[in-house]
Parts: C-alpha cells; structure tokens; sequence
C-alpha cells in the first residue's frame, strides 16, 4: 500500500466524518434545500415547502413555538435543578437555601425555571386563543385542538404541582387547597385526593408523589402528545390558511416543463414531503410529487402553489423566535428573582394565602363555592372547550383573524377569555386579607 | 360426514350472524388483552395506594384536664384542634376549615380562615363565607392514665361535651 494513499485518507478523514453525519452540504439548489429538510431527523418534522401564509408573523405570532421552547427550557433548567433538590420535608426548603447562596448560577437557574414556567402558561393560553380566533380547529383539524386542550390541563397540572416541590408557605397551603378540591369531585372525591397525596394531609408522602409526578410522569406524557401535536399538523394538511393562500397568486416565472402533467397531479396541493393523499377536506383524489418517488431522496418540482422551501425560510422563523423566547426568559431571570416565601408552618395558612396568578381565577371562584368553583364550573369549561370543533359547525372563516363569518363564536369565546382573566385581575389585585374585597389603590 | 357438514360453513355467506372459529378467538383474544390491560392498570391504582400512613395517629393524648382550667380556648396547632372548657364542660374542636382545609384561626367572635373567608361562631358553626358545614367536634374520653384523649376519627354532634 502507497504511503501517499495513506495520507490521503488520513486527510480526507475530517470530511468523510462530516459527510457521514450530515449527508448534505449547505443547499445551493431547491433539491439540495429539499434534500437538507428530508433527511436531517431534527428538520424531517418539518414539510419540505410551507405555504407562504404558514410563516407569515403576524398569523400565528409563534405562540404554538414559544410554547415548545419554552417547555424545552423547563426540562433542561429542570434537570439541572434536580442534581440539587432532595424531595424531602426537612431538606426541600434548605436546599433552595443553598440553590441562592452556594451554588453556581443556582439563583439564576430556578429563577428561569419558574419564569418559563409562567411564560408556559401565559404562552399555551395565548396559543389556544390565537388557534380559536383563526377558526384553526375545524375539520380536520379538530382532534389537534382535543390535544391542545389536553396539553393545557397537563401544563397547569404540571406547575401545580411543581411549586410544592420548595415546600415554602405558598406550597404547603396552595396544595393543601389544591388537594381539597380535587377531595370535592363526586363520587371518587376523597379517594382521589387521598391517592394524590398519599396520606391525610399534606406532608412527605405528598411531597414525593408530586415530585415523582412533576419530574417524570408529566414530562414523559406530555413530550408524548407534543410530538403527536405536531405530527398531526402535517397530517392535518398543514397550519389552516384562507382557501386563496393555496391558490397560485403569481408564476413567479418558474419552468413549469419540469413538472409531470401526465401524472395529474394537481399544483393545488400544498407540498408536503411524504405525504400521498391529499387531505380529507379535499374532495379529489391528489399526488404529491413526493409520493412517486423511490428510494432516500426527494425531488421538488417547482410549482406555483404560493409555497416556498423551509429552508431557509421557516427554519430561519423558527429560529427567531427560539432566540426570542431565550432571551426573554434570560432578561426577566436577570431582573427578577423567584419568589421563596417563608418555610412551611402547618399551624398558620399566610393570610391572604394565594396561589399563583394562573390559579386566582379559580381561587376566586372557589371562594363562592368550593363544588361549584373548584370543580363543577371548570369541568364544564374544560368539557365545552374539548367539544367546540365538534359543536361548531361552521366551516367558513378558516385560517382569518376574526372572521366576520366566525362573529358569534369569535364573540362567545372573547367573553370566555375575559370572564376568566377577570376573575385571575379580582383574585389578584381585589382580594386582601380573610378574601375580603380590597381596592389596590 | 362431520367433514361433510363442516366444510360449507366455512363458506363467507353461509357463515352471516354465525360465530365462526376465527371470530371466536378473535373476540376472546381481544377480551383477554383488554383484560388484562385493565386489570394492570386498577392494579396500579391498588399499589400507589397506600395501606399504612405516616402522618399522625387518629387518637391522641392531649394532656391531664387540671390543664385546661375552666375559660380556656386554646388552640394545639400541631394536632388542628381547638380545646375549650367552661366549667365542667370539655370540647375538641377542629380547627381544620371544612372549605378547603386551611386552618382557621380564633378570632373575637369564633373562627376565621384566612384563605377564603369562612367565619364560625365559638361552636363552630357557619357564619359566613364558603364553608359548606359546621367545624366537627371530635370525641373526648378520659384515659386510665387520667389524661385527656381526643379521637379525630370519631365526630360527635356539637354540644355534646365531655364532663371533666
């Protein structure tokens, strides 16, 4: 064997490394920009060409995204924060202790936690908002909108029962209060309660259980329907869009020659990358071009179907507001710190004892009556929010903000919203000592 | 002749509303796997619930009676009860809120919870806010070591006290 061939190998080596793990260079051309999303498994989640109204800003504002980074931040602060908490009643609270004064960047860490875990459920909220006002669950996308109601519930679940986990003052007789309405459900009530705590009251057992809950059983089913959650956004045909977004607006001078007319395949069709059958929606019976080819790669053909390629321009939206959540989360852990009230005493509930804002609204609710407040009203939202796509008939105004054609149910769930952040402003800024009606100012 | 008569049953038409051997283990299959899916996931239930708690004991000792002098109120807040005596007269009672479990704390004209406003006179009964129903009075008996003992699993209607 010639030395020289040796050396060259031993050269080549750095690329032929590089080319195994990323099988395509930076794409120059519309098969190496369909190819890069095809076969990279972080970019394959992602159609090969997007409809142009998918990325426009101000559609979906990327709240369905901040919501993702936002989680993506939690697990990684959150398994940090674990190589330092001990789920234990005669060290939790110390251990925040030292979270401040002894370990690095520890301050700063729980302050990104528990920021993002707010930014969460603002973020999950607003999307939920943004999808209803769009008219964005109807057929077919209507199990997506179940799912995002369901992601929703584990969302507030999960940071309920994430803030027991200091065992502060606020933990103690938030979960106290929390667990006493679970205890109200007919039928099951005590027994669900006393499974969720583990004991009578709260104290270790319930401690560990909602540790145990909020570190690995809501994490893993969350995750879970997330990448069902997207899954079915493609699946689904897509973000929603007006029906003219699909049209072709302009040619844009594109050689149409390439395109296999013979095949009838229809320029309508949004590209989607593997995908054969059109959507449901979709009367005919459509191929995309993805569908007739063999083997690892995709080819594109350029039609005028108002879509363009996610690289660079979806990633690069994607992108931007990942960025944008970060920072956000950076700036608000750097100007404020996590609140840690006093350690608990089970003898003397802090008066007025208040949970987080998210849960006000309840809180003020189950002031009237805890039945009714704390279970039978919010069972009845969270079953009439499951059941909209399929109570809402009407399939005009898809993919608009605030469809004329969408007024009444626009208008009905515009009430809901305000109902609801109403009850969170009285629970919050209303409420003093005893519960009794305070005015702020 | 048995393989006469079987072989046209196996025919589809012939078979219409019948149950065939296939659809037979079909079905039982189906029933066992779902089966025991249900039953693995009650036995989850069973096993994250507990059968021994570790919190604290039902009954409990408070103390000899020369310890509460007559005109007493005084909250033990490790035990959530509230003993008062007036003359021979002995009570315990919780000082759990029946709302939401917050505790309440004494106040002028009886209980007052601080998370949602329930109030209660000096027996305990509603007076106002959320609360659904009356602080519980729990039994109070006289042990043989001559010290006072309060059994939290046993509630016994107000008024009734213990004769010290």
């Amino acid at each position: 064997m010639p030395k020289k061939s040796y050396f060259n190998s031993l050269t080549e080596l750095p690329a032929n490394i590089w080319h195994s793990i990323f099988r395509n260079p930076l794409p120059s051309s519309d098969l190496g920009r369909s190819q890069t999303s095809f076969t990279n498994f972080f970019l394959h989640i992602h159609p090969v060409k997007v409809n142009k109204h998918t990325i426009k800003p101000w559609f979906t504002m990327g709240l369905g995204l901040i919501t993702f980074f936002l989680f993506v931040i939690l697990i990684v602060t959150g398994v940090l924060l674990m190589f330092y908490y001990v789920p234990s009643t005669e060290q939790a609270y110390n251990r925040m202790l030292d979270l401040r004064s002894s370990v690095a960047f520890g301050t700063f860490l729980r302050n990104m936690h528990r920021w993002a875990a707010h930014g969460m459920v603002a973020a999950v909220f607003l999307h939920m908002c943004r999808v209803f006002f769009t008219g964005s669950y109807k057929k077919p996308r209507e199990f997506n909108w179940v799912l995002g109601v369901v992601l929703f519930l584990l969302t507030l679940f999960s940071s309920f029962t994430g803030y027991l986990l200091p065992w502060d003052q606020l933990a103690f007789w938030a979960i106290t209060v929390g667990a006493a309405i679970a205890g109200y459900a007919p039928v099951f009530g005590k027994e669900i309660q006393f499974l969720l705590l583990g004991d009578t009251t709260v104290g270790q057992e319930a401690l560990l259980r909602f540790y145990v809950l909020h570190i690995a059983v809501l994490p893993l089913v969350m995750t879970m329907l997330i990448a069902v959650h997207f899954w079915r956004i493609r699946k689904d045909g897509g973000l929603s869009r007006p029906e003219e977004a699909d049209a072709a607006s302009q040619p844009q001078g594109e050689s149409l020659e390439t395109w296999p007319t013979e095949l009838d395949v229809t320029p309508a069709q949004p590209a989607e990358a593997v995908q054969t059958v059109a959507a449901p929606a979709i009367e005919k019976k459509r191929y995309g071009v993805q569908g007739l080819v063999r083997g690892p790669f995709t080819k594109v053909g350029n039609v005028p179907d108002n879509s363009v390629f996610s690289w660079p321009n979806l990633f690069m939206a994607e992108l931007f507001v990942f960025v944008l959540t970060l920072a956000g989360v950076l700036v608000v852990s750097l100007l404020f710190n996590a609140p840690l009230e006093e350690p608990v005493n089970i003898a003397h509930p802090p008066n007025p004892a208040k949970a987080p804002w998210y849960f006000l609204g309840l809180q003020e609710m189950v002031s009237y009556s805890a039945f009714w407040g704390g279970v039978g009203i919010p069972t009845l939202e969270v079953l009439i929010l499951l059941l909209v796509p399929y109570l809402d008939r009407n399939t005009k105004g898809v993919g608009r903000w605030f469809a004329k054609e969408r007024l009444l149910a626009n208008t009905l769930f515009l009430t809901f919203v305000i109902v609801n952040i109403g009850l969170i402003i009285i629970g919050t800024f209303f409420r003093g000592p005893n519960w009794e009606f305070v005015s702020p100012w | 002749m048995a393989m006469a008569k079987k072989a046209p049953a196996s025919e589809p038409e012939q078979t219409e509303g019948q149950v065939t051997r296939r659809r037979m283990l079909n079905w039982l299959s189906s029933v066992g796997l779902f089966g025991s899916a249900i039953v693995s996931v009650f036995s989850n239930l069973v096993f994250i619930k507990p059968r021994a708690t570790y919190g604290q004991p039902n009954r409990f000792s408070i103390g000899k009676p020369e310890d509460f002098p007559s005109g007493t109120r005084i909250t033990l807040s490790e035990q959530n009860i509230c003993v008062v005596r007036e003359g021979e007269k002995l009570c315990a009672i919780s000082t759990v809120c029946t709302h939401l479990g917050c505790i309440v704390s004494t106040s002028e004209t009886g209980f007052a919870c601080p998370c949602h406003g329930s109030r209660y006179d000096q027996d305990g009964n509603v007076t106002g806010g959320p609360a659904p129903k009356a602080l519980p009075w729990y039994k109070v008996t006289l042990a043989p070591n001559g010290e006072l003992e309060v059994d939290k699993g046993e509630e016994i209607p107000p008024g009734t006290y213990f004769n010290a």
